[in-house]
């Protein structure tokens, strides 16, 4: 069996600072990472591999520093990395993003099962496995929350708003999964070490066949701005027991308790 | 993959370790270097300044493609009261002639720079390890324990910092002691860059460093520090950790309250601070020096205590830089007996005998004991202020000789032969 795990490689939030002038991000001194839910992701395929038995592909596409994210992705596990490098990639919308990937995994071959996160830390559109199912011509399971495999059944427990759903689906299938299904593992330095001998490959658009006009963005983003939220500053004054309740009542009416 | 064995494992990803790493990677050796912190450089903090010489060494000319932030030719001295300060100022373009000059670093990111050097050279470096214990073979250090995995290897340098847990399992120190080590405190406050020149009276890439004595360690031993990056200025306090738990000063208040000292406050105006950390730094010298091999083992950088404070200069990436070189070519000269002993690894020792690291170290070893002195905190700022105040002020009243005004300050403050005491300990330890 041989599942493929998608990822993206994210500015970290925590590393965003706003500026103040024009609010827009400052992302220059933001380090990258492989997006929360997709580590979800990657993990869910890995422990699949360690029960049953099965091989795992991580597969990524964007500009070239991305490339550095493959040794964090085998060392969660996977058996082997592709990066495919296409710079128009940034900012790339999520039918281009889904393209590519479906392409690279038909060029893979022989896959049952790809995994991605329920959206990307960074955007959050939720799209591209959906999409990505629809170019394989393979159904979709998103949000889910546990797996459960039986030989080329896959039993999933979809989180919905207002419940559980328990879905039964043949392989193949695109699987999309929320950050409560696992928690990703923490890489040792044995799984550190031995990801710089596991085989990574870079591939280019035109290996996949793919041309340029093909990976034209439909959606344009006009520019990211961060939110400020003023605080409401309100001050309770007076009376101690008076203020309480005041206080009190002010949080019941903002909905905070 | 288990039976795998390294030349050697390095632990901590700093100045030291990541110099030894790119040492022994660039002559073929097979090298894991493991780091702590997400990245190099994450846990890593110190006031900024990275004299040039020893790295320059290894790396000619590394500036040119290091993440520098300013090139210092400015350097301030000043001796604070709670209300003055009197500052000794040096302009001199020959403090930024290379490669005897200094630049200010935000170590996040030279610390990674200088890594990913040892990476390129062929170390395999591993990020987010602790490292637990080390391993044994035969009264020999044989590898390293991290969680459960155990890593081979035929040398291990320990350059994981000041508080050395390996050198400590390997029984070459004991618990630090607090008179040993200072604490810094430090804030990163986000200025523009066009302020930060005309604040610092600064041109282009230059940049200045400025230390400072008295009233802003509340008259603790200690000082404060503020170094001008490119876009922000790292500014901070360094309080011996000793002399700190005698006075019950509180780190977090000073530092907030350093802010507003009058010679401060106008310095970091409108500026936003952006990052907050606080470290140990090794301080003693000499007299904190573990033993610095034993079988199978070396120390290097802060591990080794490796830092020189002299009171108008701090100095430890500098060393670390020329410890983990030497470390490395300990290590290649074991390599080619085929004998990783104490007996061999000895010679690490020699190694830094012959460098500048010993001799600089015992030529400021008394340092400490000068830095030590409480009067240098209160008495001498309270004296030099004042004089200088009385000098510079018209009270419109009949005017007191110079010397007679001195005399009464020193009168007033301390004594003679308190002023010859410090004076004697200074001269015999700068």
């Amino acid at each position: 069996m041989r599942i493929i795990a998608c990822y993206k490689y994210v500015l970290d939030e925590q590393d965003l600072k706003i500026n103040p002038e024009n609010k827009t991000l400052a992302t220059d001194r933001a380090a990258w990472k492989i997006s929360d839910y997709d580590r979800n992701a990657i993990e869910e395929a890995v422990r699949i591999k360690e029960q049953l038995g099965a091989t795992v592909v991580a597969l990524t596409a964007g500009p070239a520093q991305a490339k550095a994210s493959l040794k964090d992705a085998l060392a969660r596990g996977s058996d082997e990395g592709i990066f495919i490098q296409e710079d128009a990639l940034r900012g790339a919308d999520p039918a281009v993003t889904a393209r590519i990937l479906a392409r690279a995994i038909e060029k893979i071959g022989d896959c049952d099962l790809v995994f991605c996160g329920e959206g990307a830390s960074d955007d959050y559109a939720q799209q591209v496995g959906p999409r990505l199912a629809v170019l394989l011509g393979w159904p979709v399971v998103t949000y889910v929350n546990r797996t459960q495999l039986e030989g080329s059944l896959l039993k999933a427990e979809r989180k919905l708003d207002n419940g559980m759903e328990l879905v039964e689906i043949e392989l193949p299938t695109v699987v999309t999964v929320t950050g409560d299904i696992n928690v990703p593992r923490i890489p040792s330095l044995k799984q550190i070490m031995s990801a710089g001998k596991k085989p990574m490959q870079t591939w280019t658009l035109a290996d996949l066949g793919i041309t340029p006009d093909q990976i034209v963005s439909n959606l344009r983003n006009e520019s990211v701005k961060g939110a400020v939220v003023e605080r409401k500053r309100q001050i309770f004054k007076g009376d101690p027991v008076e203020t309480v309740s005041q206080v009190v009542a002010a949080l019941i009416k903002e909905g905070t308790i | 993959m288990s039976e795998e064995k390294f030349d050697c494992i390095i632990v901590g990803a700093g100045p030291a370790g990541s110099t030894a790493a790119y040492e022994l990677a660039r002559q073929g050796l097979e090298v894991l270097l493991v780091e702590k912190g997400d990245k190099p450089g994450s846990k890593n903090m110190m006031g900024g300044r990275l004299y040039c010489y020893s790295l320059h060494r290894i790396i000619p000319n590394f500036w040119e493609e290091a993440p520098v932030e300013r090139r210092v030719e400015k350097e301030e001295l000043s001796f604070l009261t709670e209300h003055g300060a009197m500052t000794i100022s040096l302009d001199n373009e020959v403090l930024g002639e290379a490669p005897s000059h200094s630049y200010v670093v935000l170590r996040a990111d030279f610390d990674a720079w200088l890594a990913g050097k040892a990476e390129e050279a062929g170390a395999m470096i591993a990020t987010g390890i602790r490292v637990d214990d080390l391993l044994w073979a035969g009264g020999k250090v044989c590898g390293i324990k991290a969680g459960e995995d155990e890593i081979l290897s035929d040398v291990v340098i320990a350059a994981d910092g000041v508080n050395s847990l390996l050198a400590q399992r390997a029984g070459l120190r004991g618990e630090l002691r607090p008179e040993h080590v200072s604490v810094g405190a430090k804030s990163v406050i986000a200025l523009p860059e066009k302020t930060i020149e005309d604040r610092f009276c600064l041109r282009g890439n230059e940049g200045a460093a400025r230390l400072f004595v008295g009233a802003g360690t509340k008259g603790a031993p200690g000082g404060g520090f503020l170094y001008t990056n490119k876009e922000s200025v790292s500014f901070g306090l360094v309080f011996n950790l000793g002399a700190l738990i005698k006075a019950g000063v509180s780190v977090a208040e000073a530092v907030e309250d350093f802010k507003f000292h009058p010679a401060i406050r106008p310095l970091l105006e409108g500026g936003e601070v952006v990052e907050y950390s606080a470290h140990l730094v090794p301080e003693a010298g000499l007299a904190m020096k573990p033993r610095l091999f034993t079988g199978g083992m070396l120390v290097a950088g802060d591990a080794a205590g490796f830092v020189i404070n002299t009171g108008f200069m701090v100095r430890g990436m500098d060393l670390a830089v020329t410890s983990g070189a030497l470390a490395a070519k300990a290590v290649i000269a074991a390599k080619e007996k085929g004998d990783f002993s104490a007996d061999t690894l000895k010679i690490y020792e020699d190694f830094l005998r012959q460098s500048h690291v010993y001799s600089d170290l015992e030529a400021y070893k008394n340092v400490p004991e000068l830095l030590e002195e409480p009067d240098m905190y209160t008495t001498l700022p309270a004296l030099v202020v004042d004089i200088l105040t009385d000098l510079f002020k018209v009270k419109g009243n009949p005017p007191e000789r110079v010397q007679k005004m001195v005399m009464r300050h020193i009168r007033q403050k301390t004594s003679f032969w308190k002023l010859a005491k410090i004076g004697w300990k200074g001269a015999r330890s700068i």
